[in-house]
């Protein structure tokens, strides 16, 4: 399963035979489209714009900011993942699992993925380049607290480090905790604290005052 | 939002994201995703028209999958194109 998930990293010389006439025919049908006042060129940037970028973190980060105000949602959402995640509209076109691990005062979770880049996209997005590195994806499973450390993340020493590490099959989510002096903000308010690196584990959602 | 058109159509992916191998492959979606919107084309045509696209582009395992995808995409646009009536 993860064999065929290395071929666009690792097999970069693959010639694209028709590339090029693809191309042409896509700008001279741009062209076209736009001549008609069919397509607007800002439109399509504003597409490729929202898969490329758009589509990512902040889908998590709701799930995240209603999982802190719906204590139902939360319950729903720790129980099957991927159906409380549907719940906002949010899924994989791949059908893939989504699990959810809730941040303790005394669990911290970490994702991973050991074998390549597994990633829960539909929710946060594309993955960052250190998430797919090689070093981070043998030294979190080694040595997490260090790793963690270098995202500036310094965890009590008693605080219990899960590391999770995705396949194909199943994704995780990290359910950070809310943070203090949180209490009065509305959900979009909370969804804006929450980063894709809490959702990892890199990280924490950003403080109240900071936003 | 993703998109509901999008969702229903296999884009080519590694480990969940989105792979263009070339600029204009991604292009090639935008123009896609707008146009069929502005012409009222529907999943279930779009889809019918870009099977039919990738059977006619054929296999060569040599050739990229995203660039075969986006081949076969822009070919599928171009005929939906036309017979919308927004040919040339």
């Amino acid at each position: 399963m993860h064999e065929h998930e290395h071929d666009h990293d690792e097999h970069g010389h693959h010639h694209p035979r028709s590339a090029s006439e693809a191309e042409l025919r896509t700008r001279a049908l741009e062209a076209l489209l736009v001549e008609k006042g069919i397509v607007a060129s800002d439109a399509i940037d504003a597409v490729i714009d929202h898969y490329v970028n758009d589509v990512g973190p902040q889908n998590g980060a709701r799930v995240v900011a209603r999982a802190w105000s719906d204590p139902a949602y939360r319950e729903r959402l720790l129980a099957d993942g991927t159906a409380a995640i549907a719940e906002l509209g949010y899924g994989g076109e791949e059908g893939q699992t989504m699990v959810v691990v809730e941040n303790t005062p005394d669990t911290h979770n970490v994702i991973v993925c050991t074998l390549c880049s597994c990633y829960p996209w539909p929710v946060l997005g594309l993955p960052p380049t250190w998430y797919k590195s090689p070093p981070y994806r043998a030294r979190v499973v080694a040595e997490p607290r260090s790793v963690l450390r270098e995202f500036d993340l310094e965890l009590p020493a008693a605080t219990e480090i899960r590391v999770w590490d995705s396949t194909a099959e199943v994704r995780y989510l990290v359910l950070p905790q809310r943070p203090a002096g949180s209490d009065d903000l509305s959900e979009d308010e909370l969804a804006a604290l929450v980063t894709r690196d809490s959702m990892i584990g890199t990280g924490v959602p950003r403080a109240p005052a900071a936003v | 939002m993703t998109d509901p058109l999008l969702t229903t159509l296999d884009l080519p992916r590694a480990n969940g994201e989105l792979v263009f191998e070339e600029p204009w492959q991604a292009r090639a979606l935008g123009l896609g995703v707008v146009a069929m919107r502005s012409l009222g084309i529907g999943a279930v045509e779009w889809r019918d028209a870009l099977a039919a696209a990738i059977e006619r582009h054929g296999h060569d395992p040599d050739e990229d999958p995203a660039a075969a995808y986006y081949t076969a995409w822009i070919d599928a646009l171009d005929r939906l194109v036309a017979t919308h009536g927004a040919a040339p």
